[in-house]
């Protein structure tokens, strides 16, 4: 009897063929997601108003902020989720190792957080139309993008969803390592934030928002999601290898 | 050419040791078929030869490599048991096709013939599957894949008698089309014997027995008669098994390695000698106690 060898990257692009097909249920959740946004967005996601002698007036700001919000907490979750015992155990019922198992979901983020990145561009476009269709609007100004920037806005909203996506697929790894962490990493986080915001004056999170948030060089910007996701992705594969594959 | 090689192989739960001290080869392109009573570590010893779980101590090797987490392991492998799980967005002609594209000996005529003859329907999913029916569709996708090796832990379990039948001949036929190493784990070494060539019977995580199956349908022999006499004729031996089956009557088990002679004065104490059968064999040698059930109930 000969035995089958394999290459791990033709595995690893079956694997993710695989994922893509029977995760499509992740795509159905985001669209449910977004239209929900596009809901809490069409209020305007900031207003102001001001008048002077004879004129008053209001304003609002129609962004794709909430809907960015809205994908990264959706990525967050994701990520956890395709790493519980369920998600897990249907690649062993198949040919594949922990390396592979674990890239293959890696490369399923990252096309779903591109997917919910243009879907996001898009759907900012859908509610500014849906703004200015139902809402009595006196006038609108749209501040149209160079196609550059149109593209560093995509990247960056795509970056910042696979990034969350990275950090919730640590958490996920962790809880599956150890169930103790379900309870660990809530207290911790919230637990830190408010020791944190206890003295009036919060750094830890204004920092970690300034870190990305200030950064004005996109090539930096772009080094520093890429290292931070790393560190958690290595994290992850670290910790999955003390794992059994299946029980 | 060994498929499988344990040595020493033992593993370790908390403090509870489920396969220790090990030692069996299983050699290609046989069936062999895993007995032992619940509990005796099974499913244990499969998973660590799947690659699954992680050995303790000692050595095992598949296809003379270590197989946990090790991908020509996992390449060459099929591990059907009834936890088996299949995503659930894929209906169960998709997880055919999904499956197809990994095992490269896969085929996808004979799962197809095998999915209509069991009538599933190709849009269902496998969450909604009955226990009988998802065994039926593990077993298409263990005996399609045609792996090298081939493992099944408990497949039968949930599926009705004519399955069983069914799935017993169809496991024949693959393997006589194309033989491959199985090993098959049950508790009902009836309903397999005829299938099997080698059994390999574990007893608390140990090795009691590994025997061609015909070696082991001699392996004993019953002795019964008045409780004085099986109790003067076995005093010498030791007996697998000793139990009483009513007013001064005893039932003794021995292994079939007396000499004529002693058959003799068997025969002349008014001692009946019976063949055992091989299910029966393996309950005795791996009951814990000597009296077995009725010893619990006894009022001695």
């Amino acid at each position: 009897m000969y035995l089958a060898e394999v290459k791990a990257w033709d595995i690893v692009k079956k694997q993710y063929r695989y994922k893509l097909k029977s995760y499509f249920g992740v795509f159905t959740s985001l669209i449910v997601i977004q239209l929900l946004a596009i809901l809490f967005s069409f209020n305007g996601t900031g207003s102001g108003s001001g008048s002077s002698n004879s004129i008053q007036y209001d304003f609002y700001y129609y962004t794709s902020d909430i809907i960015l919000i809205f994908m990264m907490i959706w990525a967050f979750i994701t990520a956890i989720i395709i790493t519980t015992r369920a998600y897990r155990y249907d690649d062993f019922s198949f040919v594949t190792n922990r390396t592979i198992s674990q890239v293959s979901n890696i490369l399923f983020l990252l096309s779903a957080s591109i997917f919910a990145g243009i879907t996001v561009y898009l759907s900012t476009h859908l509610f500014q139309i849906l703004a200015f269709y139902f809402k009595d609007n006196y006038s609108i100004i749209v501040d149209s993008l160079s196609f550059t920037e149109f593209v560093m806005g995509m990247i960056t909203s795509i970056l910042y969803i696979f990034l969350f996506a990275c950090a919730g697929y640590l958490v996920g790894i962790l809880i599956q390592l150890h169930k103790g962490f379900l309870l660990i990493i809530p207290t911790i986080l919230f637990g830190g934030l408010i020791l944190d915001g206890v003295g009036g004056d919060p750094e830890l999170f204004v920092n970690i928002t300034r870190f990305f948030g200030e950064e004005t060089s996109f090539i930096l910007f772009i080094c520093k999601i890429a290292l931070v996701s790393s560190i958690l992705l290595l994290a992850s594969l670290g910790i999955s290898n003390r794992m059994e594959v299946r029980k | 050419m060994n498929v499988v090689v344990c040595h020493d192989l033992t593993k370790q739960y908390g403090r509870s040791k489920a396969i220790q001290n090990m030692n069996c080869r299983i050699a290609e392109n046989k069936i062999t078929g895993l007995i032992g009573r619940n509990g005796a570590g099974k499913t244990t010893l499969l998973k660590i030869i799947a690659g699954y779980l992680h050995h303790s101590a000692g050595d095992i090797q598949v296809f003379s490599e270590n197989p946990f987490n090790n991908l020509k392991v996992s390449a060459n492998t099929i591990f059907i048991d009834n936890e088996m799980s299949f995503s659930q967005g894929l209906t169960l002609k998709e997880l055919l096709e999904t499956a197809e594209s990994f095992y490269p000996n896969w085929n996808h005529d004979l799962a197809l013939k095998l999915f209509d003859y069991f009538s599933f329907n190709p849009t269902q999913y496998h969450g909604n599957l009955s226990k009988g029916m998802k065994s039926t569709f593990n077993m298409i996708v263990g005996l399609a894949a045609r792996c090298p090796l081939t493992i099944m832990d408990e497949p039968t379990s949930g599926m009705d008698s004519a399955t069983r039948k069914d799935f017993y001949r169809a496991l024949l036929k693959e393997y006589i089309a194309y033989p491959r190493t199985i090993i098959l784990s049950s508790h009902l070494l009836d309903e397999v014997e005829d299938l099997l060539e080698e059994v390999l019977l574990i007893k608390s995580g140990e090795k009691c027995l590994h025997l061609p199956i015909d070696q082991l349908k001699e392996y004993a022999i019953g002795v019964r008669g008045k409780t004085v006499n099986v109790e003067k004729w076995t005093e010498k031996m030791e007996p697998i098994s000793m139990q009483e089956i009513g007013a001064n009557m005893s039932y003794a088990v021995i292994r079939n390695d007396r000499s004529l002679q002693e058959l003799e004065d068997a025969r002349q104490l008014g001692l009946e000698i019976t063949p055992v059968s091989a299910e029966d064999i393996c309950s005795y040698l791996t009951s814990k106690t000597k009296g077995g059930i009725d010893h619990v109930f006894s009022r001695g």
